[in-house]
Formats: structure tokens, C-alpha cells, sequence
């Protein structure tokens, strides 16, 4: 995804009159995203006030109740209407879920997101400015990782490491740190280019100093931008591992669990697999459009033109 | 004959990366904590028992030499065998492969021709009020992973609609010889055109779901090439000799931007060879995919490595071949090679 959106930036043919639609169009996203992503967040820090029930709670009486809009008086049980998104095939509240299963996503996606990135950008930069062998091992390596179908390796890491939270986050940072190392070592070197390295050297100021303190704002738009989009990916992985039964543990919510679960009541209850499907399109496309809108805003060949979209 | 010649020499050079990454898998699979022979064993097992299990599998060798009973035993075409299944892991590769493969080619097929027509149309809505409503349904279409899309598809196809089967590669009253192992391919030998057009309708929802995965990837690299053409002088020259925009389009524009769009589909090869795993998983298609997940599930380590392995030399192949193809389309490195 990366590649494509750094290439496409670079396309911008010059067209001042239109530069304040465009503005305010990735304004837009960014606060369109921006605001759902937050959304979800206070959901996912508040979810015990928020949630109805516990979500492990089970109705035995009460299994597979469609969502309030879809209820038939005749056929439910007495108390079916305390469901407002309906129960799973446990009779446990599929709402109280969501909420607690956002939880999980963003804890994912936050605490993996971060963490991907200081690997992946520290890497990048360190090989960016120490060059020669380091430089060489760090593009083997990623060249290496690229091989691999991201899902496949982070398949192989979960078998070693074992499934739960925090496995999927230290899978996702083994996998994913090439996505931002190899973005952010290109805008490096480029960066390294400019006059004011040689000049900083000229200072005397030393190697950590120079990296972290002129080559990182260099490529620190850069990073925000791959940052949001890899929470979103984050939010995929979570997803995509819990649906094949090796992602969280069996008693945390998540939104890949919900649906695996649901898959097998499929002609019973639809909304089931439905609602937790939406969830996950939601919280991933906040995390696109935000990214989106931060690539249009903060990407500084985009001052001062427009950028040809 | 160049075409031949860099495929050729793409492949001999992924040769010592195939090998790093089966030290990689081999490595990490090691770093297990539960004991894949575990599940082997009746509960009344003695340790003696498990032993000789261990043994027999080559569990009990130092690492270093299990890795090269394993290399050894791949050059020689055997992959060892699956713990869980009993069977040999190159025979149960060779089962399901091509059952991925066809599905990767139909999928990536739909996805190019889906996001080729999305990419053209961004690009022709350029400076319009339309292009930012086309943006982002691009975007939105992003947001959507190949699971949850494979998902939709059979809520929406399968199960409302009843439209399309979901289950399988084809139903269970039609049978084909297999000789290729690819059943469209095995379905037209046989001369059976009822089976074919099952097998077809059972490929629609899976290939459909990795198509709409990958229509935002070349729709977005498409739109950016043609941008980049666009401002070209000869475009500029086209122009002005008074060709019309369709034939400027196709003739100037898409040929130029052909290239950097494949060169940068070709990066995105493993991300489409991803897609199809949960897809399968979705579908119940007997591919590759759903053997990992299977094998994932049942801690089969030897089955684990050989798919995985699978997975990456697929991945090598097809780059190869996107290399191949990129000195095809670009002119000016035929010469240079």
C-alpha cells in the first residue's frame, strides 16, 4: 500500500486554483478520521461504563437473538429486547462485545502500530546514516521479509510464540517494521542530501544527534502517515488471526473471534457476523482516511501546489 | 529470447534466498514452546513412548542437523510427513497447489481488469467534483481486507441471494479426471462442459473477494503512472498533432504507464498471494491456504515449513516473472541487457 501512495504523491501537476478545495478536502479526511478514530477510543476506554453487560455473560435462554430492528415479539423470549444488537450462540450481548472487542482492536492497533514504527524507523534511519555493511544487512533483510506473504509469516510467528494480545503485537512488529524501515531509510538518504548533515557535522555534533535530531523531523511526516495507515493494517492482522483461531485467547472479545463464531449460525443470525464485519470497516477506514489526509497535508513537496488529485 | 534470458537469470538468483528463508522458517518453528509430538500420542503414552516417536520423526537430533536431514530430503523432492495427516507433505502440496494457483490467476486477473477500469476512471475524472466521490470509495474499498470481503460476498451471493455455491471447488454430483490438477483446465480435457460451468460458479465469490482486494492496489498505482505520462512532452506532441484523447489515451498515455504499473503490481505479489489464504479459509476451497491454516491449528511443523517454503518460492516465481515481463514492456532496457 505504501509504495503505491509515496509514488502517487509525486505526481502533482501544478494547479494553484485549485489548491484550497484540495486543502480543505484532505482536511476533511483527516477530520472525518480523526474524529471517528477517536470515537472508537473513548468506546474502548470506557467500554466497562458503556457496555450493557458483561461480555462474557451468557443468556442460555436468549441464544441468537437478531438485533432490536430484526426481533419478532412472537418467537423471542421475555428479556430478548434488553439486546439491542441481539446475542451469539451463547446468549452473549453481541453490543457489550463490540465495545469490549474495540478494546482489544485498538490495543492492537496503538500499542503495535507505535511499536512497528520505532523499529522499523529507527532501523531505517540508523541504516540510512551509518551506510556501508549495516546499510547493506538491513536491505538484505528486508528484501529478505518481503518474500514472505505478511499473513504467512505472522501465521509461523503466532505457531512459535502461542496465541493472546500481546503476541499478535510482538507478530505484527516482527513482520511489519520492513514497511516503514524501507520508506523511511529512502527519505533518509534523500534527506542526507541536503546541506545542513555535512554542515551539522561540521558543528561537531555527534551521530545521535544528527539522526534523531536533523534526520528525524526530516522523515517525520513520513512516519505519521505510515503510522495511522499501520494501525488499520494492525487492525486487519488482529482480525484476520482471531478468525482462524490463533489470535487473542478464548475469553478476550474480539471482533475476528465474533465472526468466526458467528460463521457457523450463519442462516440463524446474520447480523451477528454482519456488525462485527462493520466494526472492523469502520475502524480501518478511519485509520485510512486519516492517513490519506496526513500523506496530502504534511508531505512538504505539497506546500505551496496543489497535488493533482 | 531476453524475456528467457532475465526470467532465467531472476530465478538462479533467488537460489540463495529460498535457502535463508528455510533457514528463517526452520529457525522460527524451533522456537515452539508446546511439544508438536504431544498431540501424537495416545494419554496412556510412556516416556519411552514418546521417545521413540521423537526418534522416528528426527525430533531428537540437535537442530542444526535436523535442518539438514530436512534440506536434504527437499532436494530430493521429499518435504518429510505432515504429523497430523500421516501423509506425505509434497504429496498434500501438490494437491492443493494448483487448486491456489488457479485461484491467484482468476483473482489477480479480476483485480487488474476491476482496478485497471477504477484507475481510469480516477484519472479521467481528474479536477472533477466526481474524482474526490470516486476517492473515496477507492479508499473505502481499501478499508475492506479479503476477509471481509469473501465474507460479504458469501452473506450477499450465498446466503441471501442463493445465487452462487460457496462451499468447495465443485459440487459433489461432478467428477473429472485430474491430470493437470487445475480443474478448470482438467474439466475442458475431459470435454465435460456441465462440470466446468459448476467449477466456474464455485470460483466466482472466492476469486471475486481477492479481485476487490487488490482493485484498490492497481487502481491507485494506474492513476498515478497515467498522472505522471500525462505531463510528458510526447503526450504534449500527440495532442497537438490533433489525435483524439481515446487514441492519445491508449496509444501514448496507458502504453507508458503500463510500466511502472507493473513493476509496482510485482511488489505487491505477496500481498496478493496473502489474500487468498483466508479467502480459501472462507470459502472452503481446498487450496494452499486452508492446508496452512489446518496445519497451523494441528502444530504440524513439517507441513507448516513445506507450505510456508511453498508460499515464499511462489512468490519469488511470480516476481520473477514480473521482471521478465517489465523488460518486455520497457524498450529501452531490452537494449541494456
Amino acid at each position: 500500500m505504501s509504495m503505491a501512495d509515496l509514488t502517487e504523491s509525486a505526481a502533482a501537476p501544478p494547479r494553484t486554483r485549485r489548491l484550497a478545495g484540495l486543502r480543505r478536502f484532505a482536511g476533511f479526511r483527516i477530520i472525518v478520521g480523526g474524529s471517528l478514530l477517536l470515537g472508537l477510543l473513548v468506546c474502548a476506554l470506557a467500554a466497562p461504563w458503556l457496555a450493557p453487560f458483561s461480555p462474557q455473560e451468557m443468556d442460555f435462554l436468549n441464544t441468537l437473538v437478531p438485533p432490536i430492528w430484526a426481533q419478532d415479539p412472537a418467537v423471542q423470549m421475555p428479556g430478548a429486547e434488553a439486546y439491542l444488537l441481539g446475542t451469539d450462540s451463547l446468549g452473549r450481548d453481541v453490543l457489550s462485545n463490540l465495545i469490549y472487542g474495540a478494546r482489544t482492536a485498538l490495543y492492537v492497533a496503538v500499542v503495535g502500530g507505535v511499536c512497528t514504527m520505532l523499529l522499523g524507523g529507527v532501523l531505517g534511519l540508523v541504516s540510512a546514516y551509518v551506510g556501508g555493511w549495516f546499510d547493506r544487512l538491513v536491505v538484505a533483510l528486508t528484501n529478505l521479509w518481503m518474500c514472505f506473504p505478511p499473513i504467512v509469516l505472522s501465521m509461523i510467528l503466532i505457531v512459535a510464540l502461542g496465541a493472546g494480545v500481546n503476541n499478535i503485537i510482538i507478530a505484527l512488529v516482527l513482520v511489519d517494521w520492513t514497511r516503514f524501515c524501507r520508506v523511511v531509510r529512502v527519505e533518509a538518504l534523500v534527506a542526507m542530501q541536503r546541506d545542513y548533515i555535512p554542515a551539522a557535522r561540521l558543528l561537531g555534533f555527534g551521530a545521535p544527534r544528527i539522526v534523531f535530531g536533523e534526520l528525524l523531523p526530516a522523515v517525520a511526516h513520513i512516519g505519521a502517515t505510515l503510522l495511522t495507515l499501520e494501525m488499520g493494517i494492525a487492525v486487519i492482522v488482529e482480525a484476520v488471526l482471531s478468525f482462524a483461531g490463533m489470535g487473542v485467547e478464548a475469553h478476550t472479545p474480539a471482533w475476528g473471534q465474533m465472526i468466526a463464531d458467528a460463521r457457523l449460525y450463519l442462516y440463524q443470525n446474520i447480523w451477528s457476523m454482519l456488525l462485527p464485519v462493520g466494526c472492523i470497516f469502520v475502524t480501518v477506514l478511519a485509520c485510512n482516511l486519516l492517513g490519506d489526509g496526513l500523506r496530502h497535508a504534511l508531505d512538504p513537496r505539497n506546500r505551496g501546489m496543489s497535488h493533482g488529485r | 529470447m531476453v524475456f528467457v534470458t532475465v526470467l532465467l537469470r531472476r530465478l538462479l538468483a533467488a537460489l540463495p534466498l529460498v535457502l535463508m528463508l528455510s533457514v528463517m522458517v526452520f529457525v522460527i518453528l524451533r522456537l515452539l514452546p508446546a511439544d508438536p509430538i504431544a498431540m501424537l500420542l495416545p494419554p496412556n503414552a510412556t516416556q519411552a513412548d514418546a521417545e521413540r516417536l521423537r526418534a522416528a520423526y528426527g525430533l531428537d537430533q540437535p537442530i542444526w542437523t535436523q535442518y539438514l536431514i530436512w534440506l536434504r530430503g527437499m532436494l530430493a523432492g521429499d518435504f518429510g510427513t505432515s504429523l497430523s495427516l500421516g501423509q506425505p507433505v509434497a504429496g498434500l502440496i501438490a494437491k492443493t497447489l494448483p487448486a491456489t494457483l488457479e485461484l491467484v490467476f482468476t483473482g489477480g486477473l479480476l483485480g487488474i481488469v476491476l482496478g485497471g477500469a477504477a484507475g481510469l476512471l480516477l484519472f479521467g475524472t481528474r479536477e472533477t467534483l466526481f474524482e474526490h466521490v470516486a476517492d473515496i470509495a477507492v479508499l473505502a474499498i481499501l478499508s475492506v481486507p479479503d476477509l471481509l470481503w469473501a465474507i460479504l460476498l458469501l452473506i450477499l451471493f450465498g446466503v441471501v441471494l442463493s445465487l452462487l455455491p460457496f462451499m468447495g471447488r465443485m459440487a459433489p454430483g461432478h467428477s473429472v479426471p485430474v491430470t493437470t490438477g487445475f480443474l478448470l483446465l482438467d474439466c475442458l480435457l475431459a470435454g465435460d462442459l456441465a462440470a466446468f460451468r459448476n467449477a466456474l460458479s464455485h470460483m466466482v465469490l472466492p476469486s471475486l473477494a481477492i479481485g476487490l482486494g487488490f482493485l484498490p492496489v492497481v487502481a491507485r498505482v494506474l492513476r498515478a503512472a497515467l498522472l505522471e505520462t500525462t505531463r510528458e512532452d510526447y503526450v504534449a506532441m500527440a495532442r497537438l498533432r490533433g489525435l483524439s484523447r481515446p487514441r492519445v489515451l491508449v496509444n501514448y498515455e496507458l502504453r507508458n504507464a503500463a510500466v511502472p504499473t507493473v513493476s509496482l503490481i510485482g511488489v505487491q505479489l505477496a500481498f496478493l498471494m496473502g489474500g487468498t489464504m483466508m479467502v480459501e479459509v472462507v470459502f472452503s476451497y481446498p487450496g494452499l491456504g486452508n492446508l496452512m491454516v489446518e496445519a497451523v491449528r494441528a502444530q504440524d511443523l513439517p507441513l507448516i515449513q513445506g507450505v510456508a517454503l511453498v508460499y515464499c518460492v511462489l512468490i519469488l516465481g511470480l516476481n520473477a516473472l514480473v521482471d521478465a515481463a517489465y523488460t518486455l514492456l520497457n524498450p529501452r532496457l531490452r537494449s541494456a541487457i
